[in-house]
This record gives C-alpha cells, structure tokens and sequence, in this order.
C-alpha cells in the first residue's frame, strides 16, 4: 500500500486495552510504519493509567491528509482490543459494514468488578460470548492471545500476537511490519516478539482455512468458582492454615518465594493456593507479607478445634 | 443595667479579629503578610485567653491547611492573608470547597500583581476571590466597608460558613483594614453564634454527601463514631472518590446548587436613593464610601444619582442589583484596580444601559471628586 | 534454612511478636473491607506497610472512633481511605499541615498521618520540618518507595542515583534525602526506619512511635515493583522485597554494612528518641497561665 495506491482514502484504527498491556506500543508500530510509507499519520491516546489495570486507547489515523486526531463513533476501520469487555465497549466504534473486529478473548476483570466477585460470580463483566460478536461484525477476529503469548513464555508480547492479527488487516507488507516492530520493542525482547508476530498472522492463515462455521475461537474460559483446596490430614497436629481470599490476591508472588515451605503456588489465574497443606507449620510470613491482605493464618476448623476457629473466618468475607 | 455595648476606637483588622471571636471562632492559623497581619497579632492574643488555639505555622499554604484539619476536627477556624498569600491559599480553598468545609478567610487586599505594594490599598482581587481555585467551586466572599462592618460581616462570614459548609471569604482593602473608627462593640455573650449541623443520624448508614432537602448535608465530628471518608477527590455520597459520570454530575451539582438555593439568604447589599436614578454607581468597600459621598454632592446639585454596594460580593446578588438599576441609564462601577467589578455588572446590565469603568490602580483609594466628576461627565 | 526465617526472630530477641497478638489480630476489624481488592499495584509494599500500622493500632488498643488518618496525595495517600477510622485525604504534601491543625484542635484525638517520599520531601519538605521543630503529637510514617508512583514513576527526592525514572531517562544525578537526619535535625522527638519485609519489626516501630507523646517520624522502605522495580530491573516482587535485607542493618550494627542496594548507608531501628516537651501540651500550659492571670 501507498500514497499512489489509495490517493483520498483515510484508514481509522482503533486500539483499546487496559493499563499495562502494550496498547501504546502496538500503535506506535502501525504510526511508524504508517509515516514510513509516507501517510499524514494521527496518534492520539489517553494513557498514564499508573493504577494499572485503567483504561487505555489509542487511535490511529493515517491517509494523505488527516485532520482530526481521533475517530468518531461508527468510523473505525479496525478495531484492535487486548482485551475483551474493552473490545464491547469500544464495538460501537467500529464501521457497521466494513469493519474488522480484532480482539483477545482474554478477560481482565478490574477492580471494581471484582468486588462481587463471590465464588465465581462474574455477573459485572461482560457476558457476551467471542462467537456473538464475531457473528456481528463484517469482519471479525476473536483469538485468545495471551494464551498464544503464554505458550511462547512471555504473556506480556499478547499485543504482538495481536499486532500480527492486525497486519493480515492492513495492506502493508508483512517484511515492513517485522523491521518496524524490530526497532520499536527492547531489544532483547525482538525474537520473543518477531515469534509471537508471527503466530498472530498464522492464526489468521488457519481461520481462513477452515470452514468458515468454526471460524470462532472455543468460548473464553470463564472464571470457574475458586475453590480452597485445604486438605488437612485429621491425625497431624496442626491447627494454623493461610485462608485465602481469593478476590483479593493479584498474584505478585511475594508468598509463594518467601514461605519457608513452599506450600504455596500461583494457579493459572494468577492467584495463590495453598497446594501442600500438610507442610504449613502456620509461621504467618505469608500473612504478614501478603501486600493484598489476602491471607490470614487461621485455626483451622477441624474436630482438633471447633471453638478457636470461630474467632477470625466469622469476620471473613464470604469469597473464602 | 450595664450596657450592651460599649463604645471602642477600633481598627478594621482588630474588627476582624474580635468579630471572629464574637462568632465562636476558636482556631487560628496564619502566617505574617502586611496588610492583614494585625488580625494574626490580635488573635494570638485573644485566643489563648478563652481556651481557643493560636498557632503561626511555617507558610500561608500550611496555615490554611491547619484551619481546614481544625475545622475537620470541630472548630470554628480561621486565617487572614493578603495578596500573595491569598495566591498559596487557593488550593486549600478549592478543597474546602470540594469537600465542603466551614471556614472564614480574611483576604486584606493590597496592590499587585505578586509582591505588587504591600502599604497600598487596591481591590485587585475581587476576581480571583471568586475564581481563584481550578475547577467549578461555590464560594461566598463578603466586602465589608466600614471597621463595625468588618465586625459584623466576620461575625456572618463564619455563621454563612458554618449553615452552608463552604469556605466564606472576607474581602476589603488596605485601607478598610488600617482605618479606625470608634464602633458600638456588642458584648461577645450578646452575639448569636451558629453552629454547623451535625451528624446525628444512624452511624452505619451514614452517608457524609448525601442530599438534604437545604442540599447542605451534615458533617460527621471525629471522635462521635462515623468513621468517615473526607477527600478533595471528587466523590460520591458516601465520600470515597468516584468517576462515575452521573454520579460526578450529581454531586457537583449539589455542591454548586447549595448557595444558588440560599441565594436570597445570603445576598446582601446597601442601597441609596436607586428608587429614580438614571445614574447608578456599584462599589464596594473604600471606593464605595467616596461614591457615597459624590452621590450626595451630586443630588445637592438636582442630579438623580444612587449608589448601590453589594455587601456580599459573590455569590453576586443579581436580583436587587437588576432591581436598583431599573431605570438607570448609565451604571458607573469606580474600583481600584483595571476593571474587574465591572466585567460582572457588564454582563449584568441591559444592553441599552451604558457601563461606566472608573479605574484607580496606582496604589491610591478613590476619591469623591473624581467620582462626582465621572456623574458629570455621564449625565 | 531459608532467607526468610528471621522474620520473625530479630536476631537474639525471640519474643518480637506475642502469639496472642498475632492469633487474636484481625486485621479486617480495621478495613474498610468493602473498598477491597484494594488498587495497589501486584507486590506494592504499601499493602504491608498497612497491615504493620493497622497491627501497632490494634496492639495500643487504640479506638477507632478516636483514630484519624491523615493522608496526602499519591500511591501512599490513597491507602488511607482503606482504614476504618476517620480518614482524611488531603492535598499533595500538606497532611502535616491538616495534621497540626487538627492535633491542636483536638487533643483527644489520635492523629497518624500517612505520606509518601515526593508527598512528604519534595512538596510537602517545609511542613516536616516545621513539625518537627513543633514536636506536636502527631505520629508520620512515610512510605519511601523511591518514586512518585501514582503519575507514572517520576523521579523524587529519594530515588537512589543512578536510578532510572521517567524524568531521569539515563540515571537520576540528584542527591538523595536521608528523611530521618532530617527530622532528627529538626527536633523530631522520635526518629525510626524499617523495612517491609521486617513487618513483625516495623510493626513494633511503628508502635512505640504512636506511644511517643510528640512527633514521631517513622520512614519505611517500601517496594514500587511494577513501576520502579521494573524500570531498574530490579526482579519481581519477591526478589525486591528480599534484597531489603541486603541492603538494610539494624542500627545496632553500627556502620558494618555489605554492599548496600542505596548508595547511601540507612540504618534501621529507632534512630533519634528524646524527651523534648509537646508542643500541644506546651501550649495549653501556656495559654492556662494567661488565663488564670487574667482572672
């Protein structure tokens, strides 16, 4: 694609996320490669969201001459989401006929919504399936790239999946997109990210192959009932154990290396479990350095001491 | 029978300091600045002696945020400033404000811009005492203009503040400020002191910001057992920090709404001889004084010309202004400084009436004649 | 073995925390549990700055009603709000200011206040100062986690040098502050420093500094880990708050120090304790006297 190729035309893309997931970085690729081709290129962006997990969006507007920065509702030619409630709220956005849908199906719950969250509950996140929007929109990617990430070894590079996705969507050519991506990520990062590149565009490649029926990606894994699995073995004499309050753990890790055990794990969604009960001699470093409040060393409720363990869970919320 | 008053030679900033006293006012928290720094020297000695607390802190911005934290804590609080102090002060404002707490502040106006002229009188701040602080905010600002005024407009000051839970300012000039007049000074015990409401609702389900039908919500004490949340972050009902844009709309627009709702209570002014003037002069403080005098010389020789003074400044009080210029055709507005009191009774005049500027910004009070002088020109 | 174990055991002094304290401690008693998941960042050791405050209070069996939560602006005035007590949320750098006012105001009250590094050094360094040199009883515990983390991990008074930031692009250049020979040298009454991850230890900090009648200043080294710690490479989380026992020694241990991740040597421990007179108490003898001579 170039200037002589689409002499008046002017391409909107948007691309939203949340805080910390590489929204600015994806469009600085497309602006940069956009200016290189020679277009009038627009970014214009809110982020800053140093409480993490805030939204962030970009909009990207290039053409022969672009004047206003930023795309009207109902005017993008590409929606990019790196993650799936913003990809709804932003769907609006989106050309009725001609829009391309790109969008991973990864669930970031925010904080706010999380304060429902009871066993599994997630009636404050959005409900709709990947397969009812794809099924909206001209033209619609639904693909879960973090998971891709993840299996790469690095969920962080899921907006490059994502990128590579968008860049079957653009006319410019894949060798262009691979130089700019190259120049713009750290530079130890740009195998992980020139795979992780690749991988979205060959997930393109698949979904053309295959009948256009299963072209949806299976549904996104909704957040099954967190279950604390204590197992407590009746004849050790043992009677303090991390309850966890799974709402509120964000996984940063610090339990999981400093318990002198190592009872503790991360599970796939990030948040700690108590996976060898039996070794937990109740030392409470996992309470006391626990930054989220999320574990509290308690007597366990077992025949030992049915009466000691009526003094804390009382009080505890009812995700426990 | 002893008096109930008694009859003091009284300089407008001691004016301002007993009229505190007299309201109830038992904290204060300043920092030295001429021209208002009698009123800090004042309370330092008066306060002490009834039990209220005196303390110079290190700055105008922290002596400001001491009388916010006092007033948090229960007591009526004040500070005086002037000039570059009232500059530290705004944002200190802004979150009294915003998280709707009482306090009185005494702003003597000298000349400026930044150091300007700290000796000489101006009333250069009639704007920033309105808008000083970012953001949409209610704030009432008093202009007294006589030293018995600035003891009574002191004294409303904190009851407006205390009834309405918003910063009230009390604004006059230099020359208010140093000018002694011997005054009938009531008795402390005879003035009626008023008092914020309270909370004294049911202490789980107290919401510190919910509307009230007076849209004035009341203020839960530390120490009575609300444990509630006070930030300058725009918040909800409940008092923690919200985004939400209705939510946002809602509360600002009580917060705004609360001194439109009372506009009538609040509003005060002076009016002379308006009823058949064709000319009418708007002033306030010093300048109004000379006006009041040129507007007597000027009916002596037939003209028809009246003065009117809003004693409370902002919120502006629009109703009797647009009332008392009825028939005039030009409205003179004499002030010391470049023109500020004039935008407002610009925007306020009919299109057919002429505005008439009448500035003084060289470090010098009004003076009659040149009033009279400007009465003739316009008729 | 582990890096952990002397958590709990400082040194000789096994007795660092009662079990009875530890068992009958809920620290939800003291949450506002229904703000919660709080909004720190994964690993912020603000979280455990908190629960060490929040266990000091429930030992000095302080009541709630009577407890105000002075806080500023930024990452460390945010937690505030997650304390049920009468919280206050004031402006950037100016709680000491809404502090003074309120302890004079109100002497039956407990005031703590809660600030950070660029809320207490940089915009709010004269209001310490002066409320040292007052000794009023107000109780300061600053989280230092060397950088301003709510506008997005700008450079403040304490970033380390050499320290990438977003406004020290190629390594911060400025001095650091020492905040506690600062409030030492302004007459704080009670000077201390530790770390998060001595929680037991800075819990017991933090007590005695509420118990102190005056001023008493405690900094704690707190842990940005997914703004500061990441731009410098210093490891997730657990390897940022390990590397505190590097980098920190009790005072005890004089100037022995190893390699230390500051390139200033800070102690931990009470640093600074004297008996100077309160201010607030100093001023109410003071006005009793004018009082009575005026009777």
């Amino acid at each position: 694609m170039n200037k002589q190729e689409k002499p008046n035309s002017i391409t909107n893309v948007l691309i939203v996320g949340v805080g910390g997931q590489g929204v600015i970085m994806v469009s600085k690729v497309l602006a940069r490669l956009c200016q290189r081709h020679g277009f009038d290129v627009k970014q214009s962006e809110v982020h800053g969201m140093a409480k993490r997990g805030g939204v962030v969006f970009s909009h990207v507007r290039f053409g022969e001459k672009i004047w206003s920065p930023t795309v009207s509702e109902g005017n993008a030619d590409v929606l990019l989401a790196l993650e799936w409630a913003e990809a709804l709220r932003w769907l609006h956005y989106l050309k009725p006929k001609t829009g391309t849908f790109i969008a991973d199906t990864q669930h970031i719950v925010p904080p706010f919504a999380c304060l429902k969250r009871h066993r599994g509950a997630e009636q404050r996140y959005a409900q709709e399936t990947p397969e009812e929007i794809v099924s909206q929109v001209a033209k619609g990617y639904a693909l879960d790239a973090t998971g891709i990430a993840t299996e790469l070894g690095n969920f962080r590079v899921s907006n490059t999946v994502l990128l590579g996705t968008l860049s079957t969507a653009l006319a410019f050519d894949e060798a262009d997109w691979r130089d700019t991506l190259a120049e713009l990520v750290p530079p130890k990062t740009i195998d992980t990210n020139l795979e992780a590149f690749q991988k979205g565009r060959d997930w393109v490649e698949e979904v053309k192959k295959t009948p256009k029926k299963e072209k949806n990606t299976k549904k996104p894994n909704k957040i099954a009932p967190y279950q604390q699995q204590v197992k407590i073995q009746n004849d050790i004499q043992q009677d303090l154990i991390p309850v966890i309050t799974a709402a509120w753990c964000k996984g940063c890790d610090i339990c999981v290396k400093m318990c002198p055990e190592r009872c503790l794990k991360l599970n796939t969604k990030e948040v700690v479990e108590l996976v060898e009960p039996e070794r937990c001699t109740g030392c409470r470093i996992c309470e006391w350095l626990c930054p989220d409040f999320a574990i509290d060393v308690v007597k366990v409720p077992t025949p030992l001491n049915e009466e000691a363990s009526k003094s804390k869970p009382a009080s505890l919320p009812e995700t426990v | 029978m002893a008096s109930k008053y008694q009859l003091v030679n009284l300089q407008g900033n001691h004016a301002c300091a007993l009229g505190a006293v007299a309201a109830g006012c038992r904290f204060f928290a300043g920092y030295p600045i001429t021209p208002s720094s009698e009123i800090a020297e004042r309370m330092a000695l008066e306060l002490p002696r009834i039990g209220g607390v005196f303390i110079q802190m290190e700055d105008e911005i922290a002596s400001m945020g001491a009388v916010l934290g006092a007033s948090m804590g229960g007591l009526k609080s004040m500070t005086a400033t002037s000039g570059p102090g009232f500059s530290l002060k705004q944002e200190h404002l802004g979150y009294g404000a915003g998280a709707e707490i009482p306090c009185v502040i005494a702003n003597v106006m000298r000349g400026g811009p930044s150091t300007g002229m700290p000796t000489r009188p101006s009333q250069g701040d009639i704007m920033q005492s309105r808008w000083g602080t970012h953001g949409d905010h209610a704030t009432i600002v008093l202009a007294p203009a006589s030293v018995k005024e600035v003891f009574d407009e002191t004294r409303r000051a904190f009851a407006l503040s205390e009834k309405f839970r918003v910063p009230v300012i009390v604004l006059y000039d230099e020359v208010i400020g140093h000018l002694v007049e011997t005054i009938e000074l009531p008795k402390p015990e005879e003035c009626e002191q008023v008092e914020r409401k309270w909370a004294d609702s049911d202490k789980k389900t107290f919401k510190p910001y919910a509307e009230t039908d007076d849209l004035v919500p009341p203020m839960a004490r530390p120490g009575d057992g609300y444990r509630v949340h006070t930030t300058g972050l725009t918040h909800a009902e409940d008092g923690f920090p919200t985004q939400d844009p209705e939510t946002v709309v809602r509360v600002t627009q009580r917060i705004l709404g609360k001194l439109e709702k009372h506009a009538d209570e609040i509003a005060s002014y002076e009016e002379v001889d308006c009823k058949d003037a064709d000319t009418v002069i708007v002033a306030i403080g010093i300048s109004a004084r000379a006006a009041n005098q040129a507007i007597r010389q000027a009916r002596k020789k037939g003209g028809k010309v009246g003065l009117f003074r809003p004693i409370t400044l902002w919120p502006f009080p629009e109703k009797p202004f647009k009332q008392a210029v009825q028939k005039a055709k030009t409205v003179i507005v004499p002030e010391m400084n470049a023109g500020q009191l004039a935008l407002e009774i610009e925007r306020l005049c009919q299109s057919e009436q002429i505005v008439e500027r009448l500035n003084r910004i060289d470090g010098e009070a009004l003076e009659p004649g040149e009033i009279l002088q400007k009465i003739g020109e316009a008729q | 073995m582990n890096e952990t174990e002397d958590i709990s055991k400082n040194g000789e002094d096994t007795h660092l925390v009662s079990e009875k304290s530890a068992r009958d401690f809920n620290i939800r008693d003291y949450l506002r549990t229904s703000l919660f998941p709080h909004f720190l960042c994964p690993g912020c050791g603000h979280g455990i700055a908190l629960r060490a405050l929040l266990w000091a209070i429930y030992e000095l069996d302080i009541d709630k009603n009577n407890l105000v939560i002075v806080s500023g602006i930024g990452c460390s005035g945010r937690t505030g709000a997650y304390i049920d007590a009468n919280t206050f949320h004031t402006t950037h750098g100016r709680p000491l200011a809404f502090a003074t006012g309120l302890a004079l105001a109100r002497p039956d009250l407990k005031v703590i206040v809660i600030t950070g590094d660029g809320d207490c050094l940089a915009i709010g360094g004269n209001h310490l100062i002066h409320a040292s040199r007052r000794n009023l009883d107000i109780t300061c515990m600053m989280l230092n986690n060397e950088v301003y983390g709510m506008t997005g991990g700008q450079a403040s008074p304490t970033t380390s040098e050499t320290r990438y930031t977003t406004t020290s692009p190629s390594g911060s250049i400025e001095p650091v502050f020492d905040a506690c020979r600062l409030a030492e040298a302004a007459g704080a009454g009670f000077v201390g420093r530790d770390v998060t991850l001595q929680m037991p230890r800075l819990k017991n900090l933090l007590r005695d500094a509420i118990q102190y009648r005056g001023f008493s200043f405690v900094e704690v080294i707190s842990d940005c880990t997914e703004i500061f710690g990441r731009k410098n490479d210093l490891g997730e989380s657990p390897e940022m708050i390990l590397s505190q026992k590097s980098a920190m020694r009790p005072s005890s241990y004089g100037n022995v120090v190893d390699e230390p991740f500051r390139p200033n040597t800070l102690k931990t421990g009470i640093l600074a304790r004297n008996d100077r007179p309160e201010y607030g108490a100093t001023y109410r003898a003071h006005a009793e006297t004018i009082q009575a001579k005026g009777k």
